[in-house]
């Protein structure tokens, strides 16, 4: 089963991720332009109020106070400018007690020096304070005014125009999230009007992997996502076609060996009737004539064979192949294979455990037969088999003295036809024996290998599994 | 996983709106208004030299005061050496004074007949220069109204010929 990715979710959540991105880049963005400009025009009204009433107040004050002043003319004129104030001239100074205090050098330097009306902003106490410092001038009736040396500074709390600027910037921030949980919901509709055909799309291409030839996407609308849908159809069909005529080919191929060697038996067997006549008539030809007529024997008998082997493999590749599984005693059903074919002596035969075994006795004699065959041709004597009954499997193991299998043949040994040497054509075999030994084992539920031994020589494992009934 | 960056970002932002929203302090900036005006040595009154001209006489009373303690020190000045009033002497020196920005009415307790030209201009340049001295503008005007007079100079609204 192939690993399932997380679904939808990845993209999902990246659309959203956008989406609210921009949202609120732009809310804030718009949210903090705006707040800026309140805030600075807030500001600016309050301090022009502010410094309006300053220099009203002292202004209706001036024609009353003594000039030069002293300490109560100037004490007169603080208290008209309210809380929060300190008028000076020359040396003499009156203060009122905490917001003096707060009124920096560099306004009453601006004062002095400039002769104008000045304004800091100062933070002091946790407060933004506003400065407002002016010098109190003389105006001759003809001529340019001039400072009198009285100046005057009051400091005012601007604590209530903060208090208005946070209720503008949090109404700001309440709308703000009022849009973003807008766009939050705008974006899970659009998110899920792209992700619901995409699913449908991944549905349908899992149905395709997992051999459904037939699944179909739907199109729906005129977008790229249908374009895709319409794309993936034409995909799956040019597939199943391109599935369906190899399997058609497959399929004739196949038929068509299995037919040749069915014709072919018929004409063979004649043809094996009458060579038999003619080799018991060799007796009494010529010596070169009577070698003729060996070869063909020979070459007439190989050909049954062949033709034998080319109509198994059909049955195998027909999916006609059966097990009849009986009660067989495997050590005594390898031996009486290796006497069947004359082998007995060539053969070291060892085995351990007798436990009778399931198996399907006429399929394990034409393994055994492939494997020592294959040994005996190829390999070089002593041919070794070893049988091994366990409850849970059997194995038997084929081992030879040759020169082993090269390694760049190893993987190839068990296809049919395979030939080590593509010169070397006439082997005795049909060139199809350790096919069928594998096909069979498979049938069984089980396996050959093949492998070189450390020490030389090759040696194939036969393993079949037990307590299985049929395949 | 990848909700953190926005969060972040999202949370930055605010942060910011919320930040830089406050009253920042600021340096110091000068505010375009004219200063506040008004304190004096004395009061200004316009008496008359030998050669018939208006001159300035600073009393010292110490501050500005109102047009009305002004132009009651006018009727009451006496003549000196080299000035001279041109308004005859009257034991009434109270006069009525209404101000609105650009135009003072003064009503006096005297007929036009009590004074010359020139001692009209006396009541009026001393009254434009108790309001100029206060902040008031140089172009401010007078009507002078007489318990008795022809109606031209009722309605005429005068200017100080040496304040400009």
């Amino acid at each position: 089963v192939t690993r399932r990715l997380r679904p939808r979710t990845g993209l999902r959540l990246r659309l959203l991720a956008a989406f609210l991105l921009v949202t609120v880049l732009a809310v804030a963005g718009t949210a903090w332009s705006s707040a800026r400009s309140a805030t600075a025009s807030l500001v600016a009204a309050a301090q022009q109020q502010l410094t309006d009433a300053v220099t009203v107040q002292v202004e209706a004050l001036a024609p009353n106070v003594r000039y030069p002043p002293d300490q109560d003319a100037l004490d007169r004129l603080r208290a008209a400018v309210g809380p929060g104030a300190l008028v000076t001239y020359r040396n003499l100074r009156s203060a009122d007690g905490a917001g003096a205090g707060l009124v920096t050098d560099a306004v009453r330097a601006a004062v002095r020096t400039r002769g104008r009306v000045a304004v800091q902003r100062v933070a002091a106490g946790g407060n933004p304070w506003l400065l407002i410092g002016t010098p109190l001038m003389i105006t001759p009736p003809a001529g340019a005014p001039r400072p009198s040396g009285i100046e005057v500074y009051a400091v005012r709390d601007l604590s209530a125009v903060q208090m208005q600027i946070q209720k503008v910037v949090w109404s700001g921030v309440r709308t703000a999230g009022l849009a973003v949980l807008v766009a939050v919901l705008v974006s899970v509709v659009a998110a899920s009007s792209v992700l619901r055909p995409l699913s449908g799309l991944r549905d349908h291409a899992r149905r395709l992997a997992a051999g459904d030839l037939e699944a179909r996407a739907e199109p729906r609308g005129a977008d790229e996502l249908a374009y895709l849908a319409v794309t993936f159809n034409q995909m799956a069909a040019s597939l199943q076609a391109s599935i369906t005529t190899m399997q058609r080919m497959e399929t004739d191929a196949k038929r068509f060996a299995a037919d040749v060697a069915h014709e072919l038996r018929t004409p063979l067997s004649t043809l094996t009737a009458v060579v038999e006549v003619l080799s018991l008539a060799a007796g009494d030809m010529e010596a070169d004539v009577r070698e003729s007529v060996q070869l063909a024997v020979t070459e007439v008998q190989r050909l049954v064979r062949l033709i034998e082997d080319l109509m198994e493999v059909s049955r195998f590749d027909a999916g006609t192949a059966e097990l009849r599984l009986e009660d067989v005693d495997t050590s005594r059903a390898v031996q009486d294979c290796l006497h069947a074919r004359g082998w007995a002596d060539l053969v070291d035969f060892t085995a351990s455990g007798s436990a009778t075994s399931r198996l399907d006795r006429r399929r394990l004699d034409v393994i055994v037969a492939n494997l020592v065959g294959n040994a005996v041709r190829h390999g070089r004597p002593p041919v070794g088999v070893h049988v091994e009954v366990t409850p849970e499997s059997v194995r038997v193991e084929v081992t030879d003295d040759g020169p082993g299998v090269p390694e760049r043949v190893l993987p190839h040994v068990f296809e049919r036809f395979y030939k080590n040497d593509p010169a070397r054509t006439r082997t005795p075999g049909s060139g199809l024996g350790l096919s069928i030994a594998l096909a069979n084992a498979r049938l069984h539920g089980g396996d050959i290998t093949a492998a070189n031994r450390p020490g030389g020589g090759a040696s194939f494992v036969l393993r079949l599994p037990q307590g299985r009934e049929g395949s | 996983v990848r909700r953190l960056p926005v969060l972040a970002a999202a949370l930055l932002v605010a942060a910011l709106l919320v930040a830089g929203c406050g009253i920042q302090p600021s340096g110091v900036t000068e505010v375009g208004d004219a200063p506040p005006t008004g304190v004096a040595a004395g009061v200004t009154l316009y008496l008359v030299d030998d050669e018939h001209h208006l001159v300035p006489d600073q009393r010292e009373t110490g501050q500005l005061g109102t047009t009305v303690e002004a132009l009651a020190l006018l009727l009451a000045v006496s003549d000196q050496p080299e000035l001279h009033t041109e308004i005859r002497d009257t034991s009434v020196t109270r006069v009525f004074v209404q101000i609105v920005p650009g135009l003072i009415t003064l009503r006096v307790p005297l007929t036009r007949s009590d004074m010359t030209a020139t001692g009209v201009d006396q009541i009026v340049c001393t009254a434009i220069a108790s309001v100029v001295q206060a902040g008031a503008s140089r172009a401010t005007k007078v009507n002078i109204q007489f318990t008795e007079a022809p109606a031209a100079d009722q309605q005429s609204l005068r200017t100080c010929p040496v304040i400009k």
